[in-house]
């Protein structure tokens, strides 16, 4: 850094030469201001015996008399001084784009720093801004597990600053990868290729200088190439952070007692030093049980609390101690009361399927209506049909003329469309295979179940085969417009052309057969079992379903505001407002009590873990940490302007100790 | 310099009412060509009896007490309290530097002579007013009984600021003009840059008793000046050139006091009378309490 570029004067050639002129003007006025007045007095015999031995030193008082001159030439002297902005350290940016990638995720809320590690970062940030030139761009962009561009590139330093200000902390994890993307979008533009030539970039790619400011606990690996963008990572962050976390907790009932709550939460350390902790659990504010967690230097820890009765609501579990990072402190964990599927069963008569759905197990689950084929062609039926009214429609050997707006099963029928066509029945298939994979096949066992006969199955693409037999796909499973259409090729009870009913299967008295409608009823009837655990992470999508037919429900978000969430077409209803964490509480009709909660946790061990990585790792290459990135240059005006104001007040009290007022 | 608006009278009659009460009074024994109104520490002839003496042969007969003889067959001559009359001169400074100030130095010099010299009217003394600026044989005239109060007035507001004399010519002049002895009140501002001293010790050798009134205006005492100036001496229009600020105003209030104080003591020492007079304390308050406190009236 030359002596030179210790001076950043902001004027043109015509300033300076304006301003040089000042201090040769200030002496002529001096000069000319000297010009004694006379004045007549009765006799100077006094005042020459006065002076005469001011005569004695009279350099000294020459310069005495001149200090006024001096003062106004030193205040001059500063003011000049400070038009040529004099500073030393800081960064020299040498480019003229510049690139501010802001983690907003939730670690950059960490207190280590004083007062953050996101306004630490704003404060790097503002520095580079400050040192930018007039002509330099720089765009902003601030990321969690999504980016967004606060400013697109501009010289405007003021707009820059402004929406630099206006950047908040989130509560998510971080991403980098598509903060990446959006901050290539000019200096690596996308190419294009035409047949015979070597393809060529759509645009002049713009290199530019990419700052990431952030503490690096990145969930993946950026699959990015950086290109034409010149990476400089700044960690921001102390380098022992004290953070403990609670990283899981969940609410489920008793194995053995239903009516009994167990909670498990899992802490983890990530401060340098073993912690005892004391974990609180709160029923809506009440506590209820507290524990102490030993955790050593980096190691995790669970606690567990038993809890009498299963009231709906919501639990909370709180790190008493204080640390690093408060949002991890903190995790919830909701008891909705259980929802029960809304089953149509139509049904000619199927006594097996009945009794299935008729058990207390299945009972919990659904609320199934039983109705004859005749109910098909009901208006009632196609209205309620149409507007979504069941989750789950059961059609034994019958099909509907449009199919509804639920999920489906068939049983010894096709949905009826062309997607599933036809094919001759096939008897005595044997089972070779079932998607043990899929929700619906959990814990089935179907080697020992026989069928007389049944239909293959063609399932349209898309589609899972649950049942493979030896004449092919006896049962599958296929998407239709966010709903899924189940058929099996078999009937479970088949009439003989006398009308007799006879058994289609032996899979009635077989173990499998209530398992499969209680999968049937959890996964197609989206039935939840008692106090189901439901928490994501903040910023995931949940997708809420209702018990009653409406057209939209009110989500109220832990920052007590509303949120009213249309229906989807998927007779559900997609809320992806959850930025926050804490507890949501969806209210179905409007006015009616709250009847189902979603817990928003953070739940992430990596943006938990505060250290800050010391370097940033992409796919194809390492970008060191720059360590302590000094932005701020230190500007010399402020002082000077300072020293400037003291001449001025050294030259208020000459002047006022030079003249003297008489009193009146 | 300041000119006077409208000069006021030299004697306003309550102070004329005031100093009609009022004698001159000499702290030296003189002896007076007349007899005048006043008692004198010399015994003589007069109503009033005073003392007794033995008779000494030549001794006026007249005054025998013939009935102590009868008593005690001894002469003893009756003693008299002497009347006599007094010179008071009163002179004056009028040099161009006696014009300032408002009303001007030279004014309330006029003011005070009239004052002093009505006093001396009233007691039949013999008054003459006197300028500095006078020359060797240009004699003023002498005014005895009240009667003279018009020309005595007369001849003060005549008086102009004259042309520039040194103190010492002056009173040198002052001195051979006049021989007799008395009471001389001198009205200057003592700003004359050869110095006062050689013209204190002539008055002494004269043996007058001498009141010198300093008088100063207020723009020597508390010069109301600022800024960068050029000052100029109204009578020989020498320059000084200062930069005005409060040190140089505390330094000039010293070389004042020093001043004051200098001359103080060379009067005290050698017998003189020295008041110094801001010519903003009112002629009768002077008159009534400060000369009167140093002794100059009864």
């Amino acid at each position: 850094m030359s002596f030179l570029d210790h001076f950043s004067s902001m004027l043109t050639p015509w300033q300076w030469a304006l301003l040089l002129a000042v201090p040769p003007a200030i002496v002529a006025l001096y000069f000319l201001k000297l010009r004694r007045q006379p004045l007549e007095v009765p006799s100077t015999y006094l005042w020459h015996r006065t002076i005469e031995d001011l005569h004695v030193n009279s350099i000294w008082q020459r310069l005495r008399q001149n200090l006024l001159l001096f003062l106004q030439l030193l205040l001059l002297a500063l003011l000049i001084l400070a038009c040529l902005r004099p500073s030393w350290r800081g960064t020299r940016l040498t480019d003229n784009r510049f690139i501010f990638l802001v983690d907003t995720s939730a670690s950059m809320s960490a207190r280590d720093v004083d007062p953050s590690r996101l306004d630490e970062a704003r404060r790097q940030i503002e520095g580079l801004i400050q040192q930018m030139k007039p002509r330099d761009v720089a765009m902003l962009v601030s990321f969690s597990d999504r980016a967004q561009v606060e400013q697109p590139f501009t010289d405007n330093r003021r707009l820059l600053r402004r929406r630099l200000a206006e950047i908040q902390p989130t509560e998510r994890p971080s991403d980098l990868d598509e903060a990446l993307r959006v901050a290539a979008g000019l200096a690596n533009p996308g190419r294009t290729g035409e047949r015979g030539t070597a393809d060529v970039p759509v645009a002049e790619p713009l290199p530019a200088t990419l700052f990431i400011f952030s503490d690096g606990g990145f969930r993946t690996i950026p699959q990015f190439a950086m290109g034409n963008l010149k990476p400089v990572y700044v960690p921001i962050g102390a380098d022992a952070p004290r953070n403990v976390a609670i990283v899981a907790f969940s609410a489920l009932p008793h194995a053995d007692q239903p009516e009994r709550v167990q909670t498990f939460a899992q802490l983890e350390n990530h401060g340098p030093e073993a912690v005892s902790v004391e974990v609180g659990l709160y029923r809506q504010e009440t506590l209820l049980d507290a524990a102490r967690v030993q955790l050593s230097a980096g190691g995790s820890g669970g606690v567990e609390f038993q809890l009498d009765q299963a009231e709906p609501g919501f639990l909370r579990l709180q790190i008493e101690d204080d640390d690093d990072l408060a949002i991890d402190n903190t995790a919830s964990a909701v008891l909705n009361p259980p929802r029960r599927a809304q089953v149509l069963l139509v049904t000619p008569g199927n006594e097996p399927l009945a009794a299935a759905l008729a058990t207390e197990a299945a009972g919990k689950l659904a609320d199934v209506v039983l109705a004859a084929p005749a109910l098909l062609d009901t208006a009632d039926y196609q209205r309620q049909a149409a507007l979504g009214t069941f989750d789950l429609v059961i059609y034994d050997r019958c099909a509907p003329r449009e199919l509804p707006q639920a999920n489906t099963l068939f049983l010894g029928a096709l949905p009826g469309d062309d997607r599933w066509p036809a094919a001759p029945r096939q008897s005595a298939p044997q089972i070779l295979d079932i998607e043990r994979e899929h929700p619906l096949m959990h814990y089935l066992e179907m080697g020992d179940v026989t069928i007389a006969d049944g239909t293959p199955l063609t399932p349209p693409p898309g589609s899972r085969v649950l049942i493979d037999t030896d004449v092919g796909p006896l049962a599958a499973i296929g998407p239709r417009e966010g709903f899924e259409d189940t058929v099996l090729g078999f009937e479970l009870v088949g009439t003989d052309p006398e009308g007799k009913t006879y058994a289609n299967t032996d899979w009635p008295i077989r173990v499998s057969f209530p398992v499969f409608w209680r999968n049937t009823l959890i996964y197609l009837g989206a039935a939840t079992t008692e106090a189901a655990p439901i928490s994501i992470q903040p910023g995931q999508p949940i997708t809420l379903r209702s018990g009653k037919p409406v057209e939209a429900v009110r989500v109220r978000d832990p920052d007590g505001r509303w949120h009213d969430v249309p229906r989807g077409p998927q007779n559900a209803f997609l809320f992806g407002a959850t930025a926050r964490t804490g507890v949501y509480e969806v209210q179905t009709v409007k006015g009616q009590p709250v009847d189902q909660r979603f817990a928003v946790n953070l739940f992430d061990s990596t943006e938990s873990d505060l250290r800050p990585r010391t370097e940033l790792e992409t796919q194809y290459e390492k970008i060191s940490g720059s360590g302590e990135l000094e932005t701020t240059r230190r500007e010399a005006w402020k002082l000077l302007l300072l020293a400037g104001l003291v001449v001025l007040g050294g030259e208020w009290y000459v002047y006022h100790r030079r003249v003297y007022l008489p009193a009146s | 310099m300041t000119t006077p608006k409208a000069t006021p009278p030299l004697l306003t009659p309550e102070l004329l009412a005031q100093l009609e009460r009022m004698e001159l009074v000499s702290r030296k024994v003189f002896r007076g060509r007349m007899k005048g109104e006043r008692r004198s520490p010399r015994k003589g002839q007069s109503v009033e009896f005073a003392d007794f003496r033995s008779y000494v042969a030549g001794d006026d007969l007249r005054f025998i007490d013939w009935n102590m003889y009868a008593r005690l067959e001894k002469l003893f001559l009756k003693l008299f309290l002497e009347e006599e009359d007094l010179h008071f001169y009163a002179l004056l400074d009028t040099s161009a530097s006696m014009d300032f100030g408002d009303p001007t130095k030279l004014h309330y010099a006029r003011q005070l002579a009239a004052a002093l010299g009505f006093i001396g009217l009233c007691r039949a003394d013999r008054v003459r007013i006197e300028t500095l600026d006078q020359s060797l044989h240009q004699h003023a005239p002498v005014y005895r009984g009240r009667h003279n109060l018009g020309r005595m007035l007369g001849q003060l507001e005549a008086l102009q600021p004259g042309a520039p004399l040194p103190l010492a010519q002056g009173v040198r002049n002052f001195c051979l003009r006049n021989s007799g002895k008395g009471i001389l009140v001198l009205i200057t501002d003592l700003m004359d840059k050869s110095g006062y001293e050689t013209a204190f010790r002539l008055l002494v050798a004269q043996q007058l008793d001498v009141y010198v009134l300093h008088l100063l205006s207020p723009e020597e005492l508390e010069p109301p000046i600022q800024g960068d100036l050029k000052l100029v001496d109204c009578e020989d229009r020498d320059m000084a050139e200062i930069s005005v600020s409060r040190p140089l105003l505390e330094r000039y209030q010293r070389t004042l006091a020093a001043f004051v104080q200098g001359a103080r003591d060379f009067c005290t020492r050698r017998g003189i009378a020295y008041q110094l007079v801001d010519t903003r304390l009112p002629v009768e308050q002077l008159v009534r309490s400060y000369l009167r406190r140093r002794g100059l009236i009864q």
